[in-house]
């Protein structure tokens, strides 16, 4: 699961010596908000965020209590004022997992992604990793979800898979919650039917308890018992 | 009293999803029996099944779906599409039966031999794409019947409330981009149930935009809201719109007793929604209510469940 594979290799870049209104209408005009600087070489040099535009002039200042000089020197003022310079980037080799810890971590909404030269390959967004995420939860088909608790040991989700597919039903994906209760989990099979009913019985005899659907969760604060 | 008519055909007995399978024949006569230990079959205008025109099966669906839907039953293949959709040699022409039998009974009540009209068929519907067969549904009954009245019979704005536990993804998809088509379903909360769409975001496309409405329900919730969310939702949704003519996807699968979903509806919630939506007919459709069957797999309870949902039109 490269970043290469998720990201977006047609990059819509700005020139650094364009002006700021310029950024401003080709991220209006794309519905983009990055905007990464290259030289002449594909050369990554910095990255325009349509934040840095809107903390640079704000609406009010432009349409209405600007003054003509004050707008004068904001017309004037060029990418190169206020961009990013030697932004936070990701290699190609980067995995969606180092992306989501990334984006965590460093709070940013989107990554250029470079080669070993520096030379710009792409941009990863979080819209970019939610497609990912969407295409892995499987969401994007019919089916319906189901919620096990099961104690931590080996073969518990073998047990599972093997009774789901008994039922000739294919999964969809499934999601392990990992903080339960002690010494528990929480087993999310997404499972690509309409037909849950005699799977949810076979599951409750085969000794596990379904959860209350109110009561799922991905990452709840265990509870000791 | 009203004229009812009650669309009922053993031919609708003849697909069989094999072993297992919660929707089942079987649903049906427990239906019948309802009404009939409830002796209302006498006030009540049976209506028998009649095979439908392809024409009209293509207002909605492919060409190449339809072809592919016999080819792939009559080869004997058990399923279709999905695992989930079971059938037998006989289902294709069920489904025509199915959808034809919805079309007549469209016919008679615009020409004004009956008021109103539950018409309990198999296969349901409302999961049926245009290009897809999905969650036990091959054609989309409602769909086709919506097409049916427009352009043979001149209906301007056709409203569809859709109170199956399950939102009626194929309804929605077809109607999306149409503005002369109200598409209103209220389901279990799509993150816990299927098909997974149905989401209180999802309003309508382009020149459709405001014309779908989805409310979403909860698990452990019933009778109060539904109620709550209905006049929350559906009232001034219908007030503007003005349907000419209500079509209901009726699914009995939310009912408290029925394992396939988690909402818990009683026998007289669901008379409630039934008397609201028998209720709007009157305001802006002259009464035209016609319902017809999706899901709904408890068969302890589909007989009283039937036998209140016709008594409520028989008093529209
Ligand atoms: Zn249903």
């Amino acid at each position: 699961m490269f970043v290469s594979q998720s990201m977006v290799s047609k990059v819509i870049t700005i020139d650094k010596d364009a002006s700021v209104f310029e950024a401003q209408e080709k991220m209006a005009s794309n519905g983009i908000r990055h905007l990464p600087i290259v030289n002449s070489e594909d050369i990554l040099i910095g990255i325009i965020t349509d934040r840095d535009i809107r903390s640079t002039m704000p609406y009010r200042l432009i349409k209405e209590t600007g003054s003509a000089k004050e707008r004068e020197k904001l017309a004037g003022l060029k990418v190169k004022d206020i961009m990013t310079q030697d932004p936070q980037t990701i290699d190609l080799t980067y995995t969606i997992q180092d992306a989501l810890l990334m984006i965590q971590k460093k709070k940013v909404g989107a990554f250029p992604v470079v080669d070993d030269n520096g030379k710009l390959k792409g941009i990863l967004s979080i819209r970019d990793l939610l497609r990912a995420f969407i295409n892995v939860l499987g969401i994007g088909e019919p089916g319906t979800l189901v919620g096990i608790e099961v104690t931590e040991r080996v073969g518990q989700l073998k047990k599972i898979v093997d009774a789901v597919t008994e039922e000739n039903i294919s999964l969809g994906s499934v999601l392990v919650a990992r903080t339960w209760d002690e010494g528990k989990r929480a087993v999310f099979p997404y499972l690509l039917t309409n037909n849950v009913v005699r799977i949810k019985k076979k599951l409750s005899d085969l000794g596990y308890k379904l959860i209350d659907p109110m009561k799922w969760s991905l990452d709840r604060i265990p509870k000791k018992p | 009293m009203k004229k009812t008519g009650y669309l009922h055909d053993s031919m609708y007995l003849l697909h069989d999803t094999g072993p297992y399978h919660p929707e089942m024949a079987d649903r049906l006569t427990a239906i019948y029996k309802g009404i009939e230990k409830a002796g209302l079959l006498d006030q009540l205008t049976l209506i028998p099944a009649i095979r439908a025109d392809i024409k009209w099966i293509e207002t909605v669906h492919t060409s190449e779906y339809i072809r592919r839907f016999e080819e792939v039953c009559l080869s004997g293949n058990r399923t279709f599409d999905y695992p989930d959709n079971q059938m037998c040699t006989d289902t294709y022409e069920t489904a025509f039966l199915a959808a034809g039998g919805v079309l007549d009974v469209c016919r008679r009540v615009m020409t004004g031999e009956i008021d109103n009209a539950f018409c309990a068929v198999r296969p349901p519907g409302h999961h049926a794409e245009q290009n897809e067969a999905m969650g036990f549904c091959y054609l989309n009954n409602v769909a086709i019947a919506t097409r049916y009245l427009q352009m043979e019979h001149g209906i301007k704005r056709v409203g569809v409330v859709d109170f199956d536990v399950h939102h009626g993804n194929g309804t929605q998809h077809i109607f999306e981009k149409d503005p002369t088509v109200f598409y209103y379903s209220i389901h279990q909360h799509p993150s816990f149930t299927f098909p997974g769409t149905g989401r209180e975001f999802e309003k309508g496309e382009d020149e459709g935009q405001g014309y779908t409405l989805n409310s979403v329900v909860l698990p452990g919730q019933g009778d109060d809201v539904y109620q709550k969310m209905i006049q929350r939702d559906l009232l001034p949704a219908f007030e503007r719109f003005k349907p000419e003519i209500i079509l209901v996807s009726t699914g009995f699968d939310g009912h408290m007793d029925d394992d396939m979903s988690d909402v818990n509806l009683t026998t007289k919630g669901y008379s409630w929604i039934m008397e609201t939506i028998v209720k709007l007919g009157g305001l802006y459709a002259k009464g035209r209510v016609i319902s017809v069957l999706e899901g709904g797999y408890c068969l302890d309870r589909l007989g009283e469940l039937a036998e209140n949902h016709v008594r409520i039109l028989l008093n529209g």
